[in-house]
C-alpha cells in the first residue's frame, strides 16, 4: 500500500488521468443506453425501481402466492381518490360535487393506452364510483330493482342525497364508497400495473384542477405512495447528496483553510460515488430505495480517510516544510490503520450480501465496492494531488506552531484536556459507560419494529394528508386480502360414494341400467369422472321412449349435478356463516376498518329479494338458495364482481380487508388475530388460509429484513473482531477496538427505543453503517496509541501524544461528516431524514466513545494491555 | 307463411331500424330501413312461436368454465308487426338453480316486464331494471341480446355493402341508458341474419363482439344454432349452443304467466 502511495507521488498525473478516464467511461456506458435505449440496446440503462415488493426475490413464496391469487380473484392495485366537501351541509352529496365526481369517473375510465403491445391504464369496468356500481333496492310491492347507483349526475341536492342514502344500505359500499358520516365519497381506481400509479394520479389531479368547486380531492393508496416515492427519490438524489457534499467541503475548508488542498478529499468522494453508481447501473442493477442511498453512504466513508491524511499533513507540514517528506511520514503512520479501517468497513457492508433481501444485498455489495474504491483513490490521489500542487502554494499551511509542534488551537487544547481527564478519571468514565449501556439495553428492549411506505413522506406531504383525511372517514385505504380454501381436495372416492347413495334413491325403472352405465366410466379425477357420468346419463335420457323414463333420467342427471356441486364449499350456508363469524371477529378486534366478503353479497341480495326487511339480512338456509341468490346478483351490470370474492368452482374465497393503517405492526396484529380465530373456531369444512396484498407483503419483507439484518450484523461483528484480533495480534486488543462501536450501536438503538422511533428499513441498515464507521475511529486511536507507545514507552506520555494529532483527526472527521449530513434533515422523504440524523449521531457517538472509553480502559488496564509491547521495537506497519 | 321465421333462441344484439343518412353507396333511407327490419325479423321473429334448449358455456378471462342449461320458449304477440313478444326461460342446470324460471314480456314501446322464480327461496319476484343492458345470468350476453333491441331505439346507416353483407352502423338515440357509443352489424344479404355485431365505445374501440358461429336450416327457417359473445373489458366469452329447435309449436299464451313460473309447463321443456 505504501508502494501505491509512493507510485502515486512519483506519477501523480497518471493516477488522475486513470480515474478521470474511468469515470468518463462509466458515465458514458450508463448514459448512452438511458438516453438512447434503441441504439444501445446491448447496454443496461438506468432503471429506477421503487417497488417495496422487490425487497423480496421474485420467486419468494409470498410473492408467488400474491400474484397467483391476485390473478385468480381478478384483483388489481388500486388508486384511492377521496372527495371531501367541508362547506356544504350534505358534504359532497350535492348536485354540483356529484356532477364533478361523475365526470371524474368517466375520465378515469378512459385512461388507458398501449405500452409495449399491452394495454395499460385504468381497468374501467372494475372502477368503483357512484356511476359505475350497481344499486339493488325495492321498487314497489314484490318488485326488486337493479340499477346504476348514480346513472347520471343528480338533478338537485335532494337527488344527490339519495345517492348517499342508497349506498349506505349496501354493506359493500358503506364506509367504502360513502364515508360513515355520509359526507364524503371515495373512488377506487383499479390500474393494470402499480408502476403507472403516479402517472394515473397526475392525470387525475390535472382533471380535478379543471373543476370549479370547493371539494377537496385526495389521492392515496400504497401503489401511489410507492410510485411517487420513486419520483421524489430522484429529486432527492439530485439535490440532497450534492448539498451534503458541499457542506462537507465548506467545513473542511474551514478546518484546513486551504481551498486547493481540500479539493482532494472532495475529488476522492466524487470519483468514488461516480464509479460506484456507474458500476451499479452498468452491471444492470436497479436504483432502488436502498441503492439510491449508496452515494450518501459512500461519501462520508470516502472522505474519512482523506481527512485523516490531510489532518496529519496539516499538523506535520509546518514542522517538516517538505511536502514529499511530510507525505511519506504521514502515509507511513496512517497506511496500516487506513487499510484496516477500509477492510473492516468493506466487510461490514459486504456482510449484507448474506441477507435474504436482494436490494439490501446490492446495497451492501456496492457500498463495499465504493469503500474499496475510496481507499484506493485516497492512498493514490491524495498524495498525488499534494505532489501536483506547487510547493509555494502550501506556504502558511498547517497549524500555527511554536517549539516542537506544541499546538495552541482551541480544539487542540480541549483535546489535550480531555486526554488528561480520561487519564485521571478513568473509573468515572467507565462507570458512566456502564450506565449508558444499561440505559441502552432498556431502550433496545422497547424497540418497536414497524414500517409504512406512506410514512416515508413528511407529514405535510399531500400523500400523508390524503392518507389521514381518508382513513379518518373511510374504512381504510390499505388493502389486504385473506384467501380461504378447503384444507383437503374433493376426492373421486367421495363422488363415487355420493353417486352410489344417489342410485339407491333413483327410480327403480332405470336403477339397473343407470348403475351399469355409471360403472363403465373410466375417468380418474373427480371432475372428469362426474362429467363422463353426467354425459352418459344425459345421453340415455334422450334415448327414452316415454315421458316417465325421460323424467327419471332427467332427475338422475339433476342428482349427479348436485353431487358435483357438493364440492362447492363456499356455496354451503354453514361455510358462509363461518366467514360471517370471522368478519364479525375481525371487526371486533378494532384492527380492521372493514372486511368485504361473499356473505355480504349473499345477505344483501337475499334481503332485497325478501322485501328489503332487515330480518332477511342473513345467509339463506340451503346451498341452492345461496346459488339462486348469487345468480340473481350476477344479473347485474357487473357480474364479474362476484369472482373477486369467490372462484367459479366455489372452492376459494377471498376476504377484502380494508385497514386504516398501513403500519406493518398493525397488519401483523391482524395476521396474529386471524391465526387465533382459526385456532379457536374450527370451520365446518376444515379450511386453510393465505394472506396476500401489498400491505401484507410489506410485513413479510420487514420480518425478513429484521432477522436478516441481525444475522448480517452479528456475522460482520465477528468477522471484524477477528480482523482486529489479527491486526493487533491480540484478542484483548481486538475486543477493545470493538467496544466503542458496541456502545455506539447500543446507544443509538437504545435512543430509538426510548424516543419510540420505529425500527424501519433505514434504521435497520444503519447498524451496518455504525459497524463500518464506529470501528474506524477505534482502529485509528488504538493503532496510533500503540505506534506512539513504542516511541514513548509509557501510557502516561502516550496519552498526551495520542490526544494530539490523532485525536484531532478523529474530531475533525466527526465534525466534518456529522455536520455535513445535516442537510438531509431538509429532505421531504423521511428515510433520508432518518439516515441524516442517524449518520450524524453515530459519528458523534462513535467519536466520543472512542475518545473517552478507550483511553479510560487503557489507563485502567495499562499494565495488562501494554505488557507485550516493547517500546524499543520498530513500529509495525 | 306470412309470419316468417324465427330464431330467437339465438340471442343477439343486432336488430335495427330507422335511418338517418344516406351512405356513400347512395342507398336510400327506405332501403336501410328495410334491411334493418328484415334483420330484426330474422333474428327474433321467425315463426309465431318456438322453443330451443340452450347449452350456455361461460369462459372467463382465465378460461375457467361455467355452464348453464336452459330451455327458452317464445311467443310473438304481435307477430305480423314484429312487435311485442313473450319469453319463458327455464333452467335445467346447474343443479342448484334448476327449476328457476324467468319470464319476459317484451314491449316494443316502453319497458319490458320481467319476473323471476327462485324455487329454493320459494319466491316469484318482479324485476325492474333501469336498462336492459345487464348480464343475462352472469354471462357475457345482456338481457337485451336475448330479447332483442328495438330497432327504433337507434339511428341506422349503411356503411358498406360487400358481396355477402350489409354493414350497418347504429347509433343510439338516447345515450343515457346504454354503455356503447354505437355498434356495427354485419347482415347476411340473402338470409338477413346478423352474423356479427361489434359494440364500440366513445374512443372508437370495439370492446364487445357477437358472432353467429353456426347457422342451420330448421323447419324451413335459417336458424343460428351456435353463437358467441365476447367482451374485452372483462375478458372471456360466452358460447350458446341450441338444440331441439322447434318452430310453430302452438305454445299457449297463458304459459307465459306468473302462474306457470311455479309449475313449469313440462311438456314444452323436454
Amino acid at each position: 500500500m505504501l508502494t501505491l502511495s509512493e507510485h502515486a507521488s512519483r506519477h501523480p498525473k497518471f493516477w488522475f488521468r486513470l480515474s478521470g478516464a474511468l469515470c468518463l467511461l462509466l458515465i458514458l456506458l450508463a448514459a448512452a443506453p438511458t438516453l438512447s435505449p434503441a441504439t444501445f440496446s446491448f447496454l443496461n440503462p438506468l432503471h429506477i425501481d421503487t417497488d417495496p415488493e422487490n425487497m423480496l426475490r421474485e420467486d419468494e413464496p409470498v410473492r408467488v402466492t400474491h400474484n397467483h391469487l391476485k390473478q385468480e380473484f381478478s384483483l388489481y392495485d388500486v388508486v384511492v381518490v377521496g372527495v371531501i366537501n367541508r362547506d356544504h351541509p350534505q358534504g359532497v352529496f350535492n348536485a354540483r360535487s356529484l356532477k364533478n365526481v361523475y365526470d371524474l369517473a368517466a375520465f378515469a375510465q378512459g385512461l388507458r393506452w398501449e405500452e409495449n403491445g399491452r394495454e395499460q391504464g385504468v381497468v374501467g369496468v372494475d372502477l368503483m364510483a357512484p356511476s359505475t356500481v350497481d344499486n339493488i333496492e325495492q321498487a314497489g310491492l314484490g318488485t326488486v330493482r337493479f340499477e346504476w347507483l348514480m346513472p347520471s349526475p343528480p338533478v338537485n341536492d335532494a337527488a344527490a342525497l339519495q345517492v348517499a342514502e342508497k349506498a349506505m344500505r349496501i354493506p359493500m359500499l358503506r364506509d367504502t364508497l360513502v364515508s360513515s358520516d355520509q359526507k364524503a365519497l371515495a373512488l377506487y381506481v383499479p390500474i393494470t400495473s402499480k408502476d403507472i400509479s403516479y402517472q394515473i394520479a397526475e392525470k387525475l389531479r390535472a382533471k380535478v384542477a379543471e373543476f370549479d368547486s370547493n371539494d377537496e380531492y385526495h389521492i392515496t393508496g400504497l401503489p401511489v405512495a410507492q410510485d411517487q416515492f420513486g419520483v421524489e427519490m430522484f429529486k432527492q438524489m439530485a439535490i440532497s447528496a450534492p448539498l451534503a457534499m458541499l457542506l462537507i467541503f465548506l467545513l473542511m475548508w474551514w478546518f484546513f483553510r486551504h481551498l486547493r488542498l481540500v479539493l482532494a478529499p472532495l475529488a476522492v468522494a466524487m470519483i468514488s460515488v461516480i464509479l460506484t453508481m456507474g458500476l451499479l447501473v452498468v452491471t444492470g442493477n436497479t436504483v432502488h430505495i436502498m441503492s439510491s442511498m449508496i452515494p450518501i453512504f459512500v461519501m462520508p466513508i470516502a472522505v474519512l480517510d482523506a481527512v485523516h491524511i490531510l489532518s496529519d499533513f496539516f499538523d506535520r507540514y509546518p514542522r517538516i516544510r517538505d511536502r514529499n517528506k511530510t507525505i511519506c511520514e504521514v502515509m507511513e503512520e496512517l497506511s496500516a490503520p487506513m487499510l484496516y479501517t477500509s477492510i473492516t468497513t468493506c466487510a461490514g457492508f459486504a456482510s449484507l450480501a448474506f441477507t435474504p433481501i436482494p436490494p439490501v444485498q446490492v446495497f451492501g455489495v456496492f457500498v463495499s465496492i465504493g469503500v474499496g474504491l475510496a481507499w484506493l483513490l485516497t492512498v493514490t490521489l491524495v498524495p498525488a494531488y499534494i505532489m501536483l500542487m506547487p510547493e509555494n502554494s502550501l506556504q502558511g499551511f498547517g497549524m500555527n506552531t511554536d517549539k516542537d509542534g506544541e499546538e495552541h488551537t482551541a480544539l487542540a487544547r480541549f483535546l489535550h484536556a480531555l486526554g488528561r481527564f480520561t487519564y485521571r478519571h478513568a473509573k468515572l468514565v467507565l462507570v458512566a459507560t456502564l450506565l449508558v449501556a444499561v440505559g441502552a439495553g432498556y431502550g433496545i428492549s422497547k424497540i418497536q419494529i414497524n414500517d409504512n411506505p406512506v410514512k416515508w413522506f413528511a407529514e405535510s406531504h399531500p400523500i400523508r394528508v390524503a392518507d389521514q383525511a381518508l382513513n379518518a372517514r373511510f374504512a381504510g385505504t390499505y388493502m389486504a386480502y385473506l384467501a380461504l380454501q378447503p384444507a383437503a381436495p374433493a376426492t373421486l372416492e367421495d363422488a363415487r360414494n355420493r353417486v352410489a347413495a344417489l342410485l339407491n334413491e333413483t327410480d327403480a325403472a332405470i336403477q339397473e341400467p343407470a348403475r351399469a352405465l355409471i360403472s363403465v366410466a373410466t375417468a380418474q379425477t373427480r371432475d372428469e369422472w362426474l362429467r363422463e357420468v353426467q354425459d352418459s346419463v344425459a345421453g340415455a335420457r334422450e334415448q327414452t321412449d316415454t315421458d316417465a323414463l325421460w323424467d327419471a333420467w332427467d332427475a338422475l342427471g339433476q342428482g349427479l349435478d348436485a353431487v358435483r356441486q357438493s364440492a362447492e364449499t363456499f356455496k354451503q350456508p354453514e361455510s358462509l356463516v363461518y366467514i360471517e363469524t370471522l368478519q364479525k371477529y375481525l371487526q371486533e378486534t378494532g384492527l380492521v376498518g372493514k372486511s368485504n366478503a361473499l356473505p355480504d353479497i349473499v345477505k344483501t341480495v337475499h334481503r332485497e329479494l325478501m322485501q328489503g326487511e332487515a330480518e332477511a339480512f342473513r345467509i339463506p338456509a340451503s346451498a341452492p338458495a345461496v346459488g339462486q341468490t348469487l345468480i340473481t346478483y350476477q344479473s347485474s351490470h357487473r357480474p364479474q364482481d362476484l369472482w373477486r370474492f369467490v372462484t367459479p368452482d366455489y372452492r376459494n374465497t377471498n376476504l377484502w380487508i380494508q385497514l386504516k393503517s398501513g403500519d406493518n405492526k398493525d397488519m401483523a396484529a391482524v395476521v396474529a388475530a386471524v391465526d387465533r380465530f382459526f385456532a379457536q373456531h374450527p370451520a365446518p369444512t376444515a379450511l386453510k388460509h393465505e394472506w396476500f396484498g401489498l400491505t401484507y407483503i410489506n410485513v413479510v419483507w420487514q420480518e425478513k429484513m429484521v432477522s436478516g439484518m441481525l444475522e448480517a450484523f452479528l456475522g460482520s461483528f465477528l468477522i471484524v473482531l477477528a480482523m482486529m484480533a489479527f491486526l493487533f495480534r491480540s484478542l484483548w486488543w481486538g475486543l477493545l477496538s470493538m467496544l466503542p462501536l458496541t456502545v455506539t450501536i447500543g446507544a443509538i438503538y437504545g435512543v430509538i427505543g426510548w424516543i419510540g422511533k420505529d425500527y424501519d428499513m433505514p434504521v435497520a441498515v444503519l447498524s451496518a453503517l455504525s459497524l463500518g464507521l464506529a470501528v474506524d475511529y477505534a482502529i485509528h486511536f488504538l493503532a496510533r496509541s500503540r505506534f506512539l507507545y513504542r516511541q514513548t514507552g509509557s501510557w502516561r506520555e502516550t496519552v498526551d501524544a495520542v490526544f494530539g494529532e490523532p485525536a484531532r483527526a478523529i474530531t475533525r472527521n466527526v465534525i466534518v461528516i456529522g455536520v455535513g449530513f445535516l442537510p438531509l434533515l431538509a429532505a421531504p422523504l423521511i428515510p433520508y431524514q432518518t439516515v441524516g440524523v442517524f449518520i450524524s449521531s453515530i459519528l458523534l457517538f462513535a467519536g466520543v466513545a472512542t475518545l473517552l472509553i478507550l483511553p479510560a480502559l487503557l489507563t485502567a488496564f495499562d499494565l495488562f494491555l501494554f505488557k507485550n509491547l516493547q517500546p524499543t521495537r520498530e513500529a509495525e506497519a | 307463411m306470412s309470419l316468417s321465421l324465427k330464431r330467437w333462441a339465438t340471442t343477439w344484439v343486432f336488430v335495427m331500424t330507422g335511418i338517418s343518412a344516406t351512405p356513400a353507396g347512395a342507398v336510400d333511407q327506405a332501403q336501410v330501413d328495410d334491411i334493418v327490419r328484415k334483420a330484426s325479423h330474422a333474428a327474433y321473429y321467425q315463426g309465431v312461436d318456438g322453443k330451443a334448449r340452450v347449452d350456455m358455456r361461460i369462459f372467463d378471462a382465465q378460461n375457467r368454465e361455467r355452464s348453464r342449461e336452459f330451455t327458452i320458449l317464445r311467443k310473438d304477440i304481435d307477430d305480423a308487426g314484429d312487435g311485442d313478444q313473450k319469453f319463458y326461460v327455464y333452467f335445467h342446470s346447474p343443479a342448484d338453480v334448476s327449476k328457476s324460471a324467468f319470464l319476459v314480456w317484451k314491449h316494443v314501446k316502453g319497458d319490458d316486464d320481467r319476473w323471476l322464480y327462485l324455487p329454493a327461496l320459494d319466491l316469484v319476484k318482479r324485476i325492474s331494471a333501469s336498462d336492459e343492458r345487464t348480464s343475462f345470468m352472469g354471462s357475457h350476453f345482456f338481457y337485451e341480446d336475448v330479447s332483442g333491441r328495438t330497432p327504433d331505439e337507434d339511428n341506422h346507416v349503411l356503411l358498406e355493402e360487400t358481396d355477402n353483407y350489409y354493414v350497418l352502423k347504429s347509433t343510439p338515440k338516447n345515450t343515457g341508458n346504454v354503455e356503447f357509443a354505437y355498434y356495427k352489424n354485419w347482415i347476411h344479404k340473402t338470409t338477413f341474419i346478423p352474423v356479427k355485431t361489434e359494440f364500440y365505445d366513445a374512443s372508437d374501440r370495439a370492446y364487445r363482439t357477437y358472432q353467429a358461429t353456426r347457422v342451420e336450416m330448421v323447419d324451413g327457417y335459417q336458424t343460428v344454432t351456435e353463437s358467441k359473445m365476447s367482451d374485452s373489458r372483462i375478458g372471456g366469452y360466452t358460447q350458446m349452443r341450441y338444440s331441439k329447435v322447434d318452430y310453430d309449436v302452438d305454445i299457449p299464451e297463458d304459459i307465459f304467466s306468473e302462474r306457470y313460473l311455479r309449475s313449469a309447463p313440462r311438456q314444452y321443456l323436454r
